[in-house]
């Protein structure tokens, strides 16, 4: 028999992509292994979230789960880190705190990576890097870049229509993958809403009285620099503005609409007995008006193209003339976290105290990496 | 000049090099204009991002691959053609009534599942055949059907680019039926009655029926039509009443219906060649399939480097005037789903101040335009398959006047977005 040119061409092809797959597929795997955190000596015990919904066992999902308890009895505190693998001062943050929290009075929860599944892949079109670096003193330490949503390997296909349980809401098919639209998430659902389930099955069960679910949004995004709270919080979030006001951070309040479901401020606080609080930061690669795409747009929060959009008066845009960096986000995140907390505490609630976070100008100064541990 | 400028003539060019000259797929084309713009951009040969932009548009190319399989298999069976009798023996004393109630077919599974691509590939190809015996030129039945399945993506309940843009700005997907049901019924009502009164006369029924009723494709069973019924009742059944219907997806609905049909032409005899029938679905739809990978590399090359950014922040340095020609711009994104995303949600935010929920119907009706537009022009690829077409571009070409005026429709819902919304809202 003798070889065609066709099937020549077809024999080039296949090599060559059996050769991309291969090189390809490296990369791809290695966003399966999981991070490595070195929680501070105030780690009491940690758990997963299978302890609480055995549904989520053997799956992406099964998130650990850290606890800092004091020596003195007090309220419960929930920090929600990752939510949305792509939003990384959200995951930074959650580090940050388990890495130097100290817990004399009441409990603090912390959950880093809230939806697994998202960390391992990235989302197709967007171009973002599968990771980023913090500089420490010691060395660089790498964190995953992911999507905002589950990964497709680990819940496939999409419906058409996402229709959230049991609101009846619908929001685009791929919504379905988002863990703040599945909420209070069901036991017999999708790994996203199992996930969701899990969380609030965590919520009533260890009676926590404040939670904290971390975000960023572009800079472009109506609610941003924001604190979103619950109807029934009110009073700690506006104290908690107040006192950020005063410090000269400016923290825009956003009550959580009753009518958009499937959110951690709306649900929790409808589901349970816990005190929502959704925060949000600008990060400039979430945004569609960003340039280049890079791990370092991430990090120094630095897009040319955003700072045209500031000029052009157009757009209510939440982008600084110098950037919008790490340092920044988590920052603000760790002291609207720390005054929400106060304000609970101040209202004559249960107390939490919580020590050895460092301040907004300390991180502003030293860099997000003198507060974590560098990578081994 | 720019880098981003000249990294997106480079991808530009490479584009026009590797269709003209070069007589490469469209597909292949958009891969390479990847490569290019990686390498101008600095970005080497970034092997990764060329491999996850590939998989951009996965899912509708699954949906491609087995629709256009069962679609092949129901017209062996001779489904297409008895349907289309059916429908005339029906109406053909009033060829406006019918025809409006064609639109309104075709429309159908496109307003159930938010994709054009659904009612091309079912109502769609039944409507085809219908429209040509009945006197409407192969290309202007092709122009009229892909402009019917726009109109169905853009119409209420579900309308997925809606979504994508609500998602984009936390907007819920309430309170959008009327301005969607305005920005799509009143174009294909007015589109089916230009074309009936344009082209089609008195209905002759016997000799259009001798003109379908070709030998090979006749109705070999009854039962034949089980499995089609079951992909329409399924795939609507999924979307509206998700609490009775087990979540499997439009790829596995339309796998199951080719296993229908295998199993029912073995019950009933008259046989069907699944080898053959699926080789020619799949060489049909390869082109297809091809070109949105391409897109997606295309798409994931112009974010990595910044051209995607820069073209939609130097959009908003454009006066009042421009901003609504950027908007005009959405359908030449190639796609209503990356158009909306893309495109539609910063529109939103420039057109603040306008009511959002008409200003999204307006953005939502020139994005779908997108799916007819190259580089993929997917719905014109799709008609022209069906009508053994080779240059789909003809059936675009047909197709313009039609765009121009659902584009100034769209372009006039943003206008008077705020008046719109007083009076319908």
């Amino acid at each position: 028999m003798t070889l065609e040119k066709k099937h020549i061409s077809a024999a080039i092809i296949l090599i060559a992509a059996a050769v991309i797959s291969i090189i390809t597929g490296r990369q791809f795997l290695a966003k399966h292994y999981p991070e490595t955190f070195y929680p501070s000596p105030g780690l009491t015990r940690t758990g997963k979230l299978s302890d609480y919904f055995s549904g989520l066992q053997g799956t992406e999902n099964d998130s650990r789960v850290y606890f800092f308890e004091g020596e003195e009895e007090g309220s419960t505190v929930l920090l929600l880190g990752g939510t949305h693998p792509n939003e990384a001062a959200s995951g930074l943050v959650a580090v940050l705190v388990l890495e130097n929290v100290e817990v004399t009075v009441g409990r603090l929860i912390v959950i880093p990576r809230a939806n697994r599944s998202g960390f391992t892949v990235n989302d197709p079109m967007e171009a973002h890097p599968q990771y980023y670096s913090i500089p420490t003193p010691n060395g660089e330490r790498r964190f995953k870049y992911g999507s905002r949503l589950t990964s497709p390997l680990d819940q496939w296909p999409d419906p058409l229509v996402y229709s959230h349980r049991p609101s009846g809401q619908r929001l685009s098919g791929f919504e379905t993958r988002n863990l703040n639209r599945a909420y209070p998430g069901r036991p017999d659902g999708s790994l996203t809403e199992k996930t969701a389930y899990g969380i609030v099955q965590l919520i009533k069960k260890e009676n926590v009285n404040v939670a904290f679910d971390l975000h960023e949004a572009a800079p472009e995004i109506p609610i941003i620099n924001a604190i979103v709270y619950h109807e029934k919080a009110e009073e700690v979030a506006l104290n908690a503005i107040f006192e950020l006001e005063m410090e000269g951070i400016s923290v825009s309040p956003e009550l959580s609409p009753s009518n958009f479901h499937g959110l951690s401020h709306r649900e929790w606080g409808d589901y349970t007995d816990v005190y929502p609080f959704l925060m949000e930061t600008s990060n400039p690669i979430q945004g569609r008006l960003r340039g280049e795409t890079s791990a370092e747009l991430i990090v120094e929060g630095v897009s040319p193209e955003y700072r045209m959009a500031l000029e052009s008066g157009a757009l209510q845009i939440a982008y600084k003339e110098t950037g919008e960096p790490i340092e920044r986000r988590v920052a603000r995140h760790v002291t609207c976290f720390r005054r929400v907390i106060e304000a609970y505490n101040q209202l004559g609630n249960k107390p939490v105290i919580l020590e050895n976070l460092p301040e907004y100008e300390d991180i502003l100064q030293n860099g997000v990496g003198a507060y974590i541990v560098a990578g081994k | 000049m720019d880098y981003q400028l000249i990294i997106l003539i480079a991808m530009l060019a490479m584009f026009v090099l590797g269709v003209i000259k070069l007589k490469l797929p469209a597909g292949v084309s958009l891969m390479l204009a990847g490569v290019v713009g990686a390498l101008v951009g600095g970005e080497g040969l970034p092997l990764r991002h060329l491999v996850e932009g590939a998989f951009g548009f996965f899912e509708p190319i699954l949906i491609i691959a087995v629709g256009m399989i069962f679609m092949e298999l129901l017209k062996s069976r001779g489904v297409l053609a008895s349907i289309s009798v059916g429908s005339l023996k029906a109406f053909h004393r009033f060829p406006t009534l019918l025809i409006i109630a064609l639109a309104v077919f075709v429309m159908f599974p496109g307003t159930m599942t938010g994709l054009a691509t659904m009612s091309i590939l079912t109502t769609g190809a039944l409507a085809l055949p219908l429209l040509i015996a009945m006197g409407m030129p192969k290309l202007s039945a092709g122009s009229l059907v892909v402009m019917l399945s726009v109109c169905g993506e853009v119409a209420p309940p579900i309308c997925v680019p809606a979504m994508i843009i609500g998602g984009g700005v936390d907007m819920p997907y309430i309170g959008l039926a009327k301005p969607l049901f305005l920005a799509s019924f009143p174009i294909a009502i007015i589109l089916s009655l230009v074309y009936r009164f344009k082209y089609l006369g008195r209905v002759d029924l016997d000799e259009i029926t001798r003109k379908l009723e070709f030998g090979e494709e006749k109705l070999q069973s009854r039962l034949d039509f089980i499995p089609l019924v079951f992909v329409i009742v399924y795939m609507v059944g999924e979307t509206m009443l998700h609490g009775y219907f087990i979540h499997l997806g439009i790829p596995l609905i339309f796998a199951i219906g080719i296993l229908m049909i295998v199993g029912i032409s073995i019950f009933t005899g008259g046989g069907v060649s699944i080898f053959k029938v699926s080789g020619a679905g799949m060489k049909k739809a390869m082109p297809v399939m091809a070109i949105l990978a391409g897109v997606g590399i295309f798409l994931e090359i112009l974010t990595l480097t910044g051209v995607r950014g820069y073209l939609t922040v130097n959009a908003l340095f454009l006066p009042d005037a421009l901003k609504y020609s950027i908007a005009m711009m959405m359908p030449f994104l190639g796609s209503a789903y990356g158009s909306a995303s893309i495109i539609g949600v910063p529109l939103l935010y420039v057109f603040i101040g306008k009511n959002e929920l008409v200003v999204t119907s307006g953005l939502v009706l020139m994005a779908s335009l997108g799916d007819l537009m190259p580089p993929p022009s997917l719905l014109c690829s799709y008609a022209a398959q069906m009508l053994k077409e080779k240059n789909h571009f003809k059936i675009l070409r047909r197709s313009l006047w039609p765009i121009i005026f659902a584009l100034i429709f769209g372009l006039l819902i943003l206008i008077f977005a705020t008046q719109i919304a007083n009076i319908i809202l």
